[in-house]
């Protein structure tokens, strides 16, 4: 048998789990070409190689549209939930309750948030559940053709020409204000901010917010719309430079004193934030607050990390939720003691 | 004949009845007795009629059945609507330093006996209101030859937070009445009561579907307040903690459903109670537990609808609903207990149900069953109740090839493997999807895949159909007559039976628990040899009696039916079975107790309940078109004649309010 030599393999590239970046991805996207929500997909994917992200411990839970369909697109080796439309939140408190060990992360649209789902946004938003929820946020229903969402700016204009006559929910100034204790904004077409943001939310133990402005090139990327590549690259105003540098990597940032900002976050990585913006406090909602709301009356969008909070306890601790995730307690333990349930009869009694 | 002393009161919300009804039940369920207990009561925090029945008796009793012995009124209005109801040899307790009772409302026999409240209790302190109800009970020890340290041991574990002080209070106030009626009262109860001694159990259904969760595992449980599920949730949030459970009120019904699913599907047993109005938000979740193949428990209490409804009042007016949840076809199972302690069992055989198939499993209860307190059988309830998880999945080794989380296999059932299993990672999509759970629905649907998914996930409703009990033919079977129920009207139903029997009509009775999948053969083999068929149900338009048609092809020849918000009592179905046996058609009239309730509204609605319906005749309509019920009003205070009230007797429209003299100033 004749056998062809063959060259030496280049030695993979793995990171600190031993995984390689092929093992962060999903299946072949069947969104548009050039879809915002590709492009998030693949941040994701980088995201979670850089840190070591074990896929196994994701959990991908989504609503119904084009973003919540993204979720097969990224992390293949990861379970994926597809819920029913904007019913994710309520679907991702139930899968934290129920195993704590479990990282999760959302994925919605802002039809699927803003529109359907906005009562149980906001409901999450309040809980601080432990997760990174993320809106592919394109003003309109991608998969039902491009009708206007509540995120849609006052005067954008769909390709027929109806012009949306109702101001847009802002959702990272709801978020917030509600409780989320990680909240920003960024741009599908920034790579850099967006993937240190993503890095910043994965490793963070509350709910971590992004609203991610992602084109849908096929309904909303027109002249006249607020949400096309070419608006949000003119009006896009970066509040900071943002790097992340996560714990097992011994990297300084080297800034001149007074421009940069440093956030330590739970695990021992860093947030690196250089000021493009001085004298902004991501500590203050208050600031936040009045930030979102002076840019969006000038018209510019604004992106970064507009808010943190990494003292406020989230939803798991309130609820005293034992540590070990209620799924998998063995047979002996579901039950209540013996003595529990006597008590309760005796109480009947 | 076992003795048997139905006691009732009335009274106003906030008269703290639903206590002292707890109280007199308790004092002799600990002492033996069996009791049954149904409180009517209505959508207000304050005010508002409340009318509770308390049934006593040495034998297990199953309805709180249709005979009232003494009455407690608490208020005016209670000995006006209730006095009447009292049989012979039966009396009427009363606060007489608050109202009178006329002796013209009391039928023969019945005697009025009047408590000086303040006179009684003027040596033991300031008395809040509601120990009115005490000195009550204090006489009724007396009267229905109860036992006085049984009731006093109640109060005292009632009191037990606030102190010994207030103990002592309350047991010398029941001293108090029991020796005031002692002296001057007889026993109305003939004899002493043979009391057991076994200390029973005293539950509402809701209580035992917490109680059944728990001890089947249940570990989370999710709810939006809506009546009369509500308890499910106080009782989960009271002793969520100690049995290790998590309990989250939602902000509505469709976190609540999602985020049990959510649980379910991480692979906690989870649960959530709601009543119609939140069932409906509920379906579009429950086609996804269907389709994604979640575990999930709901349990539905209904209430009477349309709509709000009438939301403290039972009706089983939902099975339409329940049956039609959600779009598209998949594998659920509703169940429908038929008693308390059934509520108990069908909580944890749907836990394993819903595991062993992975599917919803949706539990029917209503307002009656939910809410009325019972004595239950102490062995009935087991806490080593079975826990069956199904195939489960706990590691999937790397040679295993790729793991298929709806694998398509004989039974339907695809073994299980929750998200956190290293190498079983899959997609649980709710659009259609393939064994892998990779979706069919937006590149190409492919229509072989879609047929073979869709006959797996159908299939698992053999297995399940073959562990349900099939239903039973309970009494002789070539009665002349069968009486059909579902779920809470089994005891009435039986005790409708023995009243029939009592006057020498046989009957037998075939009563439905497993609503889906459904018992067809079994059930047409049975009813294809029955005589008579009449369904029992509490809606209007007989919904079991059509789901029945359509799934045996046999048709009932008439329906019993109620939806008056009110509950069967054994009584109203034994009379309707009469009349359909002699071939008389139904009768749908305002009677004169209707006329005289619709006065009572009336009065409340215009009249400022200043005035109360006396003499109530029939009387030619003229110009309506239709007979008339002439209701007399009278000055609740001086009895005056205050007018007139013209009532419909087809169509119970109030034609005219005739006043007599000009309106009060
Ligand atoms: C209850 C319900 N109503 C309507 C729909 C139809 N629907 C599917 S996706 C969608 C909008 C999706 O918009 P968005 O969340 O912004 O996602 P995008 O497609 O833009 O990414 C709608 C209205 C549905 N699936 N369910
Ligand atoms: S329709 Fe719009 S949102 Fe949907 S995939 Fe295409 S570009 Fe993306």
């Amino acid at each position: 048998m004749a056998t062809t030599a063959m060259p030496p393999a280049a030695p993979k590239k793995v990171n600190r789990v031993g995984l390689e970046p092929a093992d962060y991805k999903g299946n072949r996207s069947t969104l548009c070409a050039g879809c915002g929500h590709n492009a998030i997909s693949e941040r994701i994917i980088e995201a979670c190689y850089e840190l070591g992200v074990e896929p196994y411990r994701v959990a991908k839970l989504s609503g119904i549209g084009c973003s919540s369909k993204s979720p097969a697109y990224f992390l293949r080796s990861s379970h994926g939930f597809n819920a029913v439309h904007g019913r994710m939140p309520s679907v991702a408190t139930g899968t934290v309750l129920a195993n704590r060990a479990i990282m999760a992360l959302g994925v919605s649209g802002d039809g699927d948030s803003a529109s359907i789902g906005i009562g149980q946004f906001v409901h999450l938003m309040r809980r601080n559940l432990p997760c990174v929820y993320i809106i592919e946020d394109n003003g309109c229903y991608g998969l039902t053709k491009g009708q206007f969402s509540a995120t849609a700016d006052l005067g954008s204009k769909l390709k027929t020409g109806v012009v949306n006559d109702l101001p847009p929910i802002d959702t990272c100034a709801l978020a917030i204000q509600l409780g989320a204790t990680y909240v920003a904004r960024s741009f599908s077409g920034d790579k850099k901010q967006l993937l240190a943001l993503l890095e910043g939310a994965l490793v963070h133990r509350g709910t971590a917010m992004l609203d991610v402005i992602s084109p849908c090139v096929t309904f909303n990327d027109h002249e006249g719309s607020t949400k096309s590549y070419s608006y949000v690259k003119d009006h896009d105003e970066p509040l900071s430079d943002v790097s992340f540098v996560p714990y097992f990597e011994d990297i300084t940032v080297e800034y001149e004193p007074g421009t940069s900002t440093e956030i330590a976050l739970p695990d021992g990585s860093r947030l690196v934030l250089k000021k493009l913006r001085t004298d902004y406090d991501p500590h203050s909602k208050v600031e936040a607050l009045r930030l979102l709301t002076e840019s969006h009356d000038k018209g510019e969008i604004v992106t970064g990390l507009f808010y943190i909070d990494t003292e406020r306890p989230n939803f798991l601790d309130l609820l005293n939720v034992v540590d070990e995730p209620l799924a998998t307690l063995p047979e002996s333990r579901v039950r209540p003691p013996q003595s529990a349930l006597n008590e309760v009869m005796d109480s009947l009694r | 004949m076992a003795r048997e002393f139905t006691i009732g009161i009335g009274g106003a919300a906030g008269d703290g009845l639903d206590k002292s009804g707890d109280t007199l039940a308790k004092s002799v369920s600990r002492r033996g007795l069996h009791v049954c207990a149904y409180n009517s009561y209505q959508s207000v925090i304050r005010g508002g009629h409340i009318w509770l029945r308390v049934r006593i008796s040495e034998q297990k009793v199953y309805s709180h059945g249709d005979r009232l012995h003494l009455l407690i009124a608490l208020n005016q209005d209670s000995v006006e609507r209730h006095a009447p109801e009292v049989e012979p040899g039966g009396a009427v307790l009363y606060n007489s330093d608050r109202f009178s009772c006329d002796a013209s409302l009391l039928g023969d026999g019945v005697v009025p006996l009047p408590l000086p409240v303040k006179e009684i209790t003027k040596d033991l302190g300031r008395l809040l209101p509601i120990m009115q109800n005490t000195v009550a009970l204090g006489a009724v020890v007396f009267l229905a030859r109860l036992d006085f340290d049984s009731m006093a041991g109640v109060l005292a574990d009632t009191f037990k937070h606030k102190g010994q002080a207030v103990i002592d209070q309350n047991v010398k106030i029941l001293q108090a009445g029991f020796d005031y009626a002692k002296e001057r009262f007889v026993p109305l109860a003939k004899e002493a009561w043979n009391f057991s001694g076994m200390r029973r159990p005293f539950a509402t259904g809701n209580e035992l579907f917490a109680l059944g969760a728990v001890a089947a595992g249940c570990k989370f449980y999710s709810a939006y307040p809506m009546t009369p599920a509500s308890s499910v949730l106080h009782w989960m949030a009271s002793h969520g903690e100690r049995c290790g459970l998590v309990v989250k009120q939602c902000e509505d019904e469709l976190a609540v459903v999602n985020m049990a699913i959510g649980a379910g599907q991480a692979g906690v047993r989870a649960m959530c109670a709601t009543s119609g109005g939140g069932f409906a938000l509920m379906t579009e979740a429950i086609g996804m537990a269907g389709m994604i193949e979640t575990p999930v428990v709901v349990v539905e209490v209904q209430r009477g609808g349309p709509s709000t409804g009438i939301p403290t009042k039972t009706e089983q007016g939902d099975l339409n609903q329940v049956y039609g949840a959600s779009q598209g076809d998949f594998p659920r199972v509703i169940i429908a207990p038929t008693d308390t302690t059934d509520c108990y069992w069908a909580t944890v055989e749907s836990f394993n149900l819903a595991e062993k198939y992975q599917l919803p499993v949706l539990i029917i209860s209503d307002l009656l069953l939910s809410e009325h307190p019972e004595t239950i059988e102490p062995d009935a309830l087991r806490h080593d109740v079975p826990i069956e998880r199904g195939e489960l999945v706990n590691e999937w080794p790397e040679g295993n090839g790729p793991y298929k989380r709806y694998a398509c296999t004989p039974s339907g059932v695809s073994p299980r493997a929750l998200p956190g299993t290293a190498g079983t990672e899959y997609v649980s999509a709710t659009d259609e999807h393939d064994e892998e759970g990779f979706t069919i629905s937006d590149v190409f649907t492919s229509p072989p895949v879609r047929r073979k998914i869709m006959e797996k996930r159908m299939k698992k409703m053999e297995g399940v159909i073959r562990e349900l009990a099939p239903p039973k033919l309970e009494g002789p079977e070539d009665a002349p007559v069968t009486l059909i129920g579902w779920g809470s009207t089994c005891g009435v139903i039986r005790e409708a039976r023995a009243l029939l029997a009592a006057q020498g009509i046989q009957s037998n009775h075939l009563h439905i628990k497993y609503i889906h999948p459904f018992h067809a053969e079994d059930v047409t083999a049975i009813l294809k040899k029955c005589k008579i068929l009449i369904g029992v149900e509490v809606n209007y338009s007989a919904q079991f009696a059509r789901y029945l048609r359509a799934e045996t092809g046999i048709t009932v020849h008439e329906s019993i039916l109620k939806y008056d918000g009110e509950p069967f009592e054994p009584r109203i179905i034994a009379e309707e079975a009469k009349r359909i046996l002699a071939g008389r058609p139904i009768n749908l009239d305002v009677t004169k107790e209707d006329a005289r309730e619709m006065a009572y509204h009336y009065v409340r609605t215009h009249l400022a309940d200043a005035d109360r319906p006396a003499e109530i005749e029939l009387a030619d309509g003229n110009s309506h078109g239709e007979s008339l019920w002439r209701v007399q009003l009278v000055d609740r205070a001086s009895g005056e004649v205050r007018g007139e009230l013209k009532i419909g007797v087809k169509t119970g429209s109030i034609y005219a309010w005739e006043p007599l003299t000009a309106a009060r100033t």
